[in-house]
């Protein structure tokens, strides 16, 4: 049997804080890190990188404060109790939204990278028909099982952006490259880069709704900053390599500086590693879009006040059809032409910004409002 | 109708007989067109007489005069009992107790004066003698093998272990093969929650005939539609041994040479016993080998096929010349020019396997030579593809289990086709597809690709490595041992 009737959202094991870490981590290195260098162009955007993590640290306490009580472990019944079941039921409608906003984006902006630098005569909706198949497949396994499959995810990615060593030693790197560290003037274009920096953050607010599988103590918060320096290591370094091959000028002209900046590497056996490269990078892709279907099945079972009925594969597939479709209508719509794709690009930068400022905060406010404290650690 | 009615009779006259009070009336009747069925009778005084009952065919005849007639015709003693040994009352003169009993190789004998009925056991020792392993075959270290006695297979077992902790338990199944399966674990040390979810398993069994461990194996595991087995199946004792000793249950199916070892994680099937023989940075290079030949085996073929269909452009200039002049005649796709050499592959393998051992050679030369060479000449396969297939199936074998062999080429189609379709792309999808059916799978409800997900880093010591043994001071926590520490007292 494919899954049962009541495995989705089964709960039989809670995962401890390096599943956190690494939840945080992999869900902030999904689409945008791969297009951000073209868009932060000045070398002092490194300040704002850094920044940014640390405003990010702010939110991940504020969720970590979150994880850590009672009605977090009790899944939507402790929504239910912070935000009362009609408000419940239009956050999840919201979240509906963003949920199918941000699936879209990444997939089928990973989907176009692969049709511009792999597979150029394949159609993006062939493409991601395959991925949501498999994701389906993954989400099928249910929550527990997505949730551990980011450690597969990590350690197939993660691992990749040692290759991009060979970009800061000489002869690629020149210090000058890295100038000026302190912006002589800001432009309109640099608030582009700041949302697009912090909605490259955003992901791990999604934890929120995890909180039953999370094993949380006096440690949670901690775990979740490692995965987030983890992030700023992984921003600050990429875009350093990435000033340091293309230089501030020649940045803006590159659509995907990453992925070209991996087509520089080669050895004697596959001369395009990037190729290789984008592969393993499916892994993260299929485990987020997985955890997000799970999430957007279970948000429109709230959203159609259909909580009495039990899961099913047939849900979670009707779910997956109705984002197919969803996404097949975005990508002929907005994403092939480029004008209307930048309109969906900053309407994502927009959104991922919003929901990982305020989810966790607005929580946070609602709790002290209700007073809810935090449990005892586990 | 009718038929209904006759198999309630039937059933009524079953329940009749195996609830009926024991008696050599009853027996006879139970035991009729059965040639190999005696029925002796002893005079030990002019007053009492011995019957004795037993299959010939089951029992050691050459026995039965020192064990049980010399000592009936000896007997000075009231109760015959204290004059034969190792033998056993049956309480309450059942039936099927009695029964079963006879069929399991024992003699029964009945006092008619005392009105007694005693079950002597004197199982037929004809068997196979210990034999080195053919499935599992090592250069260094013990070469005995288990057979198909599931007695001697626990000597061979117990040799290794001398603890009283050691425990066996018997249980029966199949309703008609009546076979012995024999759970054993280190009490104290195993986890109690496998011993439980094993015994729960097998008294859950509902079946006829059991000839195999892997037939056993089929009722006991979690995903029967898995190409992974989720049991390890050894011949070896020192390997269960080993198992046992870290925290694992092992199951003896008697008739059968191979043990079941559980639970089970998907890199247990890269380890072979040798790995504990040789120096550790040996044995890590070969480990490390095998899971590289196992991506080899599975992931080259769809690799060749997705660079020639789909990215030519990785393909370094110098191999790019060879491979189109290879390729420049055939009259398939890569796709079918690997499908085609995969699945004649296949057939020669299969063939290897049911040919005896003198003609294997020769379908080694047809099979490797001619047509391999063949295929190159007459246009069917390029040279680069010949060479990809040898290394292929060459690198499967490495795998130390031979049903994780078997799993291998059926992946290996996959991918083929996902490679067919996608290029990288699609082996890369069908990675992530069996990486997450791995993933959601498990071995007596233990996660099947521990301690990768789920994590356990002090257990990677013996993993893609094998450590040092001086510093495996601790069983992998992964099998949740009730003793962690392998040594015994404080360093």
């Amino acid at each position: 049997m494919m899954m049962g009737t009541h495995q989705l959202f089964k709960k039989n094991e809670t995962y401890n804080g390096l599943y956190a870490m690494l939840l945080v981590n992999r869900l902030q290195m999904l689409y945008f890190f791969l297009i951000m260098p073209n868009i932060l162009i000045n070398p002092y955007m490194i300040w704002v990188l850094i920044a940014v993590g640390l405003l990010s640290q702010l939110n991940l306490l504020l969720l970590s404060k979150w994880l850590l009580t009672r009605l977090s472990s009790n899944g939507y019944n402790g929504f239910v109790q912070l935000f009362g079941k009609k408000l419940v039921r239009f956050l999840s409608f919201i979240g509906l939204f963003f949920i199918l906003l941000k699936i879209s984006v990444i997939t089928l902006g990973f989907s176009e990278i692969v049709q511009t630098f792999i597979l150029p005569s394949t159609d993006t909706n062939f493409l991601v028909f395959f991925i949501l198949l498999l994701c389906f497949y993954v989400a099928g396994r249910g929550v527990e099982h997505t949730i551990r499959f980011v450690l597969i995810s990590f350690f197939c990615t993660f691992w990749m952006i040692t290759f991009f060593v060979f970009f800061v030693f000489p002869p690629i790197a020149q210090l000058s490259d890295l100038y000026p560290l302190i912006p002589m003037e800001w432009k309109v274009e640099n608030w582009k880069a700041v949302f697009l920096i912090l909605s490259s953050y955003s992901g791990p607010e999604f934890l929120v709704f995890l909180g039953p599988w999370l094993k949380t103590n006096n440690k949670t918060f901690r775990y979740l900053s490692y995965g987030n320096a983890l992030t700023v290591v992984e921003y600050v370094f990429l875009f350093i390599a990435s000033l340091f091959y293309f230089g501030s000028n020649f940045l803006s002209k590159t659509q995907y500086p990453i992925i070209n900046m991996g087509r520089y590497l080669q050895n004697p056996v596959f001369e395009r590693i990037d190729i290789m490269m984008l592969s393993f990078l499916l892994f993260n892709l299929v485990f987020a879009v997985s955890l997000f279907l799970l999430l957007f099945y279970g948000a429109s079972k709230i959203a159609f006040g259909k909580m009495s009925k039990p899961t099913s594969g047939k849900g979670l597939l009707f779910s997956v059809f109705l984002i197919f479709i969803g996404m097949v209508l975005v990508n002929e719509l907005f994403w092939k032409s480029w004008e209307k794709q930048n309109f969906l690009l900053n309407l994502q930068i927009i959104a991922g910004s919003i929901s990982y400022f305020l989810v966790p905060l607005v929580i946070v406010l609602v709790m002290k409002k209700e007073g809810v404290k935090k449990h005892a650690s586990t | 109708m009718f038929w209904k009615k006759k198999q309630i009779e039937s059933k009524l006259v079953t329940q009749s007989i195996a609830e009926s009070e024991l008696s050599i009336e009853a027996l006879k009747k139970s035991l009729t067109q059965m040639d190999d069925a005696e029925f002796v009778e002893i005079d030990i005084s002019d007053i009492r007489k011995i019957h004795l009952v037993y299959i010939r065919t089951l029992i050691d005849q050459e026995n039965l005069n020192e064990s049980i007639i010399k000592p009936l015709t000896n007997c000075s003693k009231p109760s015959i009992q204290d004059c034969i040994v190792n033998s056993s009352i049956i309480p309450n003169h059942i039936f099927i107790e009695a029964k079963t009993k006879l069929f399991s190789g024992s003699v029964l004998l009945f006092d008619s004066s005392q009105n007694l009925w005693l079950a002597v056991p004197l199982k037929n020792p004809t068997g196979r003698a210990i034999e080195t392993s053919e499935t599992e075959t090592i250069l260094f270290g013990a070469k005995d093998s288990f057979s198909e006695q599931v007695e001697q297979n626990i000597t061979l077992i117990r040799r290794r272990l001398p603890i009283h902790e050691l425990k066996t338990e018997k249980f029966t199944v199949g309703s008609m093969s009546k076979t012995s399966v024999v759970l054993m674990y280190i009490e104290g040390l195993t986890n109690p929650e496998f011993v439980s979810t094993v015994k729960e398993k097998i008294s859950e069994i509902n079946f006829d005939l059991f000839f195999d461990s892997s037939q056993v194996a089929a009722f006991l595991e979690e995903h029967q539609n898995s190409i992974f087995p989720q049991f390890q199946q050894t011949d070896r004792p020192d390997v269960v041994a080993y198992s046992l000793g870290i925290g694992k249950i092992t199951l003896l199916v008697d008739n059968t040479p191979f043990a079941l070892v559980a639970p089970i994680t998907f890199f247990h099937l890269f380890q072979s016993p040798e790995d504990y023989i040789n120096r550790w940075v040996v044995a890590s290079f070969l480990r490390i080998i095998r899971y590289v030949c196992f991506i080899l085996s599975v992931a080259l073929i769809p690799v060749y096929v997705a660079l020639t269909t789909h990215h030519y452009q990785m393909i370094p200039i110098q191999t790019l010349l060879v491979l189109v002049e290879s390729r420049s005649k055939l009259p398939f796709t890569p796709f079918w020019e690997a499908f085609i050499m995969l699945i004649f592959i296949e057939i020669i393998k299969e063939a290897s396997l049911r040919m005896p051992t003198k003609t294997g050679q020769t379908l080694g030369v047809i099979g490797g030579i001619v047509i391999g060479q063949a295929a190159v000449e007459a246009g069917f396969a390029s040279k680069v593809l010949i060479v990809m297939v040898g290394i292929s199936t060459i690198a499967s074998f490495l795998i130390p289990n031979y049903l994780m062999t078997k799993a291998n080429s059926l992946i290996q189609l996959m991918l083929l086709v996902f490679s067919s379709l996608l290029g990288i792309i699609g082996i890369a999808l069908g990675s992530i597809a069996i990486l997450a059916h791995l993933n959601s799978m498990s071995s007596i409800k233990q996660p099947y690709l521990s301690p990768v997900s789920p994590f356990f880093g002090k257990d990677w010591v013996d993993l893609f490595i094998r450590g040092p043994l001086v510093k495996m001071l601790e069983r992998p926590e992964h099998l949740k041992p009730l003793k962690l520490k392998r040594y015994k007292t404080r360093r």
